[in-house]
């Protein structure tokens, strides 16, 4: 069965009552999914994956926009008179069913012409459970199956109706390593035997990539790309699908193109024809480097590892937006390790330049730009002194009362005692409770930037070198803190301009703006086709 | 598969349309009587009260009358006045609040101390003391009254706040709760008090009780509710005018079978009775249903 | 940390609580159970020196009183008809309760009312809204106010009721309780059950919304296994209630446990206190016994059916 998307939007009411305002999860979808296919919905969280998937399902109803199944329009349709199979991130079996009676279930609803004699339901519920090898459990309970096995009962049950479309949520996230390369092999062939279109979420890139006929990359609410996965790998369209495909990742540059040339640094690495000049990132993925001595691109050895039949060789760069660079040569190339400089040529087809459009608030001069935390789900990157941090996820008012409660009524007594101690120590910024609080447990002594009383703003996220930084402070008081250390932190302050926040640290008595750039759904950082 | 074109010939022959219509009709019925359900539960739960309040505003003969009215003619405030000397209830009320808040203070006091023993310190016995206090609460009330009933006369205990105030001062129950909240606590702030040279008895009221205190509001509030809706004990021990208890007092004065009884004014009475708990009610509503819903046991 | 110093200190923590324990919980259970077989025991007979001998008579008295029949009879009859009406009604609302939007706090909060009132004084109110004041068992019958139930009913053409008054029927009698009592045990168990269906993993539903369930399968195959263990408790917690009933009877009827105080309605723990105040404390605590056995064997059957029925 052909399922088309057309203008698919679904906006939610924002959680914060007292901004208001929506928030938009799926934003204008527009594509087809031919029949019988097996197709990936692949992106980070918060990307609107599963969103989709609950509006095909019917669980979840489009603000506007059409769903068709063929050529039927089924956008007004109840989830039952669908024809769908969903099976849930943790499966949702009915723990106080077996095996048998939790796969005959959807049958058993079944009414009118469409209803079955008990042996038509034995005999479907085995054909089912036999597709799925798990014809030898029927009579177990589902506390009394490994998760790979619950796997397969969530399958076979949502198999067992012989849907028109079959959905899947996360199906692997919760299985191990080992059972996940297993299962995934399995959904492929489960999909191949009953060419029934197929449609999984994922955030997961290696498992959309290494199953699906078809991947659709999302990203905050907004399509990125589609096509076969081979395809999306070998031409991303914009900087994140480039990122968010391959590992190794793609090697990210700061790069220009001047005079039909693409440079690097002071490396001109490839030619672009025609390319008005402008600034650029350019992208490489690590098998797109070619050892040679006279190379154009010129970087600083770090390290070389064996492989086995590839060799990897970490290097750096200034102009790289990661520390280090990794690429990937044949083994039959020899490296001398000694050297301080390795040298390369890249291959055209391996390496893309996107165009330099981010939207950065830059606070560059005095206080005029005025950032707006109005958005959810977006990403906030503060770049000081030259280097991008990675501030995460910015936290509503909300969003933080709502975790202070949940330290507060938490399994974490520790937790609920700094809370209530509190106006003076971070409340904790992540579900999980424990590390900041040692964290606090470990810097409490000597209380610096954090005393006094501020309603604080809280965001965590990780630098560049992946530790956690914490984004705190109250505009109540003006101050806002980054920091991945209390005892040195940047003193970020902030002020209240028309509707929105001045940032800025202060570095002695001058106001340094850091630039602090937005990562949003759209696509800003486009490929540039050579 | 052959199955699969089935399916297919299925969707194909249903009216999308009907089908959707239908959903939606369905939608709206569902809801509608699922409303309508809960708001005639609603209406017989609230009733009562609403008949109290008309009833206790009535003047006798309006209230007799066959068809019955269901908003005052005449507001009879008086009824109010009248009630509060018919049942003493002014006496009844100052014996009520002093034993309930004398029996609350106490039984906290003890309570966090026994809770704290048993979360906290070591000694020898002392799971197999708690288990046992565990076991008694299986036991019904009325086994310990007969022979506390007894003690009592012999302390000579007879019609004095005493004996409405000890006997039930500790909550097994009680002491239950709040020592699973103090458990809560991780064991390292208290080693850390230890180490800073903090007391036992300063580490409890500096970080155990603020840090367990929804529990506690929830104990003193369904004690002092205990209190206030004690009958039988009181009746038994207390009955003389000085020390009578609410409950008691209430039905008391009602069934005095001293002819016609006034309605009107009984129901003022109750309502007297009932409005600090609804006061209390509005006030706490959080604690009292968090403290309910894990205890499960009245007052 | 284990210190001597510690072990004194927790003792001279525990000791008010023990010291109260072991005079009003634990020396009570022990005598309690010496009285019960200590033949025709009176308190001011023993406090003045007298001495009784050992037996079962107190017992064998208990059980040929021919009012402790009626005593039994009423609180089982109480129990197996409050028990099921309530957790039924208490489950149909609590579903209801939880699948819809707007409302909700509110009407929980309403709903929970009926649980923070004294049961005398709500009592009196019941009884004043089934009273008929009047003589109703006069030739015509003389009635003055029907009361507004007798009113409400009469809408549909129901004749008035003697409900309490003296001379009323038994079944009327017990009408009045089971509704009185059912109002009173709805919130503690609309609480509990509601804390259950809250808990209840939301993708179950989804699931079965997916395969097209019906409402009423729903109900029946999904979410009344999965609350089984709050309905087992609502289930336990109300037999023990309901066998210590006593308190919501002398609200409607006084003490005199009946229409015209004949004690046609009295209970178990009704017994119990009209045997301690006539002084006879022997018989008092034999019934008390009973009391506890019965309690403790409806407790076992109780869990031992969940045990087959729940699904944890």
């Amino acid at each position: 069965m052909k399922v088309v998307l057309e203008n698919l939007t679904k906006v939610f009411p924002s959680r914060n009552k007292k901004v208001g305002g929506e928030v938009t999860a799926v934003n204008d979808f527009t594509f087809e999914i031919p029949d019988g296919k097996l197709i990936g919905l692949l992106g980070p969280s918060g990307c609107g994956k599963s969103t989709t998937l609950y509006m095909i399902s019917g669980l979840q109803k489009p603000t506007s926009g059409k769903i068709y199944f063929g050529e039927d329009d089924i956008t007004a349709l109840s989830p039952e008179n669908r024809g769908v199979g969903l099976v849930f991130q943790n499966y949702a079996l009915y723990p106080h069913m077996t095996v048998k009676q939790n796969i005959l279930f959807p049958l058993q609803n079944l009414k009118g012409e469409d209803k079955l004699s008990k042996d038509e339901m034995l005999k479907r519920a085995y054909d089912a459970a036999k597709l799925v090898q798990i014809d030898e459990l029927m009579d177990r309970k589902p506390s009394e199956l490994s998760g790979g096995q619950q796997q397969r009962v969530a399958i076979a049950r949502a198999l067992v109706k012989m849907p028109r479309v079959l959905l899947l949520d996360e199906p692997l996230s919760n299985l191990d390593a080992r059972l996940r390369l297993q299962t995934r092999e399995e959904i492929r062939r489960i999909q191949r035997e009953t060419q029934i279109t197929t449609i999984f979420v994922t955030h997961d890139q290696e498992e959309a990539m290494s199953i699906s006929d078809m991947i659709v990359v999302m990203k905050l609410g907004v399509l990125q790309q589609i096509g076969a996965p081979q395809d999306v790998y070998d031409s991303p369209e914009n900087l994140f699908v480039a990122k968010f495909l391959g590992t190794p990742p793609i090697n990210v540059f700061d790069g220009e193109v001047r005079d039909g040339k693409v440079y690097i640094g002071k490396d001109a690495i490839l030619d672009a024809p025609g390319v008005p000049d402008q600034y650029v990132f350019v992208g490489v993925r690590p098998e797109g480097f070619e050892l040679a001595d006279d190379g154009a691109l010129h970087c600083e050895l770090r390290s070389v590892e064996v492989m086995g039949r590839d060799v990897s060789i970490v290097s750096a760069n200034p102009a790289a937006h990661t520390p280090i660079i990794r690429s990937i040569v044949d083994a039959d190339n020899k490296v001398d390790i000694t050297a301080s400089e390795v040298r390369f040529n890249l291959k055209p087809h391996k390496t893309f330049i996107f165009a330099k459009e981010t939207i950065t608030w830059s606070l560059g001069s005095e206080g005029k730009t005025v950032y707006k935390f109005d958005k959810h789900n977006q990403k906030l990157n503060a770049i000081v002194e030259g280097r991008t941090y990675d501030m995460g996820v910015l936290l509503t008012d909300e969003e933080i009362a709502k975790l202070e409660k949940q330290a507060q009524q938490s399994l974490n007594p520790v937790a609920k005692f700094f809370v209530k101690q509190g106006k003076k120590v971070l409340a904790a910024a992540q579900t999980k409770v424990a590390p900041l609080v040692n964290f606090i447990q470990n810097h409490i002594p000597e209380k610096p930037a954090l005393t006094g009383e501020f309603t604080y703003k809280l965001a965590m996220g990780k630098n560049s070198e992946g530790n956690t930084l914490y984004f705190a402070g109250g505009v109540s008081d003006g101050k806002l803190v980054v920091t991945d250390d209390i005892a040195n932190a940047i003193n970020l302050h902030a002020e209240i301009v028309d509707g929105g926040y001045n940032v800025y640290y202060l570095d002695g008595e001058t106001k340094v703006y850091p630039e602090i750039s937005v990562e949003n759904g759209e696509n800003h950082e486009k490929r540039i086709f050579l | 598969m052959a199955v699969k074109k089935n399916r297919e010939v299925i969707m194909h022959e249903r009216d999308i349309e009907k089908t959707s219509q239908l959903q939606i009709v369905k939608t709206v019925f569902g809801t509608f009587f699922r409303y309508l359900f809960l708001l005639i539960v609603a209406f017989v739960v609230l009733f009562p009260f609403y008949w109290m309040i008309i009833s206790s505003l009535k003047s006798l003969p309006e209230y007799k009358l066959n068809v019955p009215t269901f908003w005052p003619q005449e507001v009879m405030w008086g009824n109010y006045a009248e009630a509060f000397t018919a049942a003493n209830l002014g006496t009844l009320f100052k014996n009520t609040i002093i034993v309930g808040v004398v029996s609350t203070i106490l039984s906290l006091v003890i309570t966090i101390l026994t809770a704290f023993v048993f979360a906290r310190l070591e000694f020898k016995g002392k799971n197999i003391l708690f288990a046992g206090l565990l076991a008694t609460m299986m036991i019904p009330g009325e086994l310990f009254t007969i022979t506390n009933y007894e003690v009592v006369t012999r302390f000579g205990w007879m019609n004095t706040y005493t004996v409405l105030i000890v006997p039930f001062l500790v909550s097994v129950f009680y002491v239950y709760l709040l020592r699973q909240n103090f458990m809560q606590i991780p064991n390292e702030l208290y080693l850390a008090a230890k180490v800073d040279g903090t007391s036992d008895l300063k580490y409890l009221w500096k970080v155990m009780i603020p840090l367990a205190l929804p529990t506690i509001i929830s104990i003193t509030i369904l004690k002092m509710m205990g209190a206030w809706n004690s009958y039988m004990w009181p009746r038994l021990v207390a009955n003389d005018e000085a020390h009578r208890l609410i409950t008691n007092g209430l039905r008391n004065a009602f069934t005095a079978a001293s002819g016609e009884t006034n309605f009107p004014v009984q129901m003022a009475a109750v309502a007297l009775v009932s409005i600090p708990l609804f006061l209390v009610f509005i006030f706490f509503r959080k604690y009292i249903m968090k403290g309910v819903s894990r205890s499960g046991i009245k007052g | 940390m284990v210190d001597s110093k510690h072990k004194w200190k927790a003792w001279l923590y525990l000791s008010p609580a023990l010291v109260l324990l072991a005079i009003f919980t634990i020396y009570p259970i022990i005598n309690t159970i010496r009285l019960a077989f200590l033949e025709d025991y009176n308190m001011m007979a023993a406090i003045n020196g007298k001495v009784f001998e050992f037996g079962f008579k107190n017992f064998e008295k208990v059980v040929a009183y021919r009012g402790f029949t009626t005593c039994l009879k009423n609180t089982v009859l109480l129990c197996v008809l409050t028990v099921p009406i309530s957790t039924i009604l208490a489950l149909l609302i609590a579903v209801a309760l939880n699948s819809i939007g707007p409302l909700r706090r509110f009407l929980q909060t309403i709903y929970f009312l009926p649980y923070v009132t004294n049961s005398i004084a709500i009592g009196m109110v019941f009884a004043a809204m089934f009273n008929v004041v009047g003589n109703i068992s006069a030739e015509p019958p003389l009635i003055v106010t029907a009361g507004i139930i007798n009113n409400f009913l009469g809408l549909f053409g129901v004749e008035p009721i003697n409900w309490i008054n003296v001379g009323s029927p038994y079944w009327a009698n017990m009408t009045v309780m089971v509704v009185y009592i059912v109002w009173n045990a709805l919130p503690f168990k609309i609480l509990i059950l509601l804390g259950g269906l809250q808990s209840v993993n939301k993708q179950y539903y989804d699931a079965a919304k997916v395969d097209g369930t019906s409402r009423a399968r729903v109900l029946r195959k999904i979410t009344i296994p999965l609350l089984s263990p709050m309905i087992a408790y609502v289930v336990i917690t109300g037999f023990i209630g309901g066998f210590k009933e006593y308190s919501s009877i002398v609200g409607v009827f006084g003490e005199g446990m009946g229409p015209g105080d004949n004690l046609a309605l009295n209970t178990m723990v009704g017994y119990i206190y009209q045997s301690l105040e006539g002084q006879h404390q022997g018989r008092a605590s034999a019934a008390a016994l009973i009391l506890f056995a019965i309690i403790l064997a409806v407790t076992l059957i109780n869990l031992q059916v969940s045990k087959k029925r729940v699904h944890y």
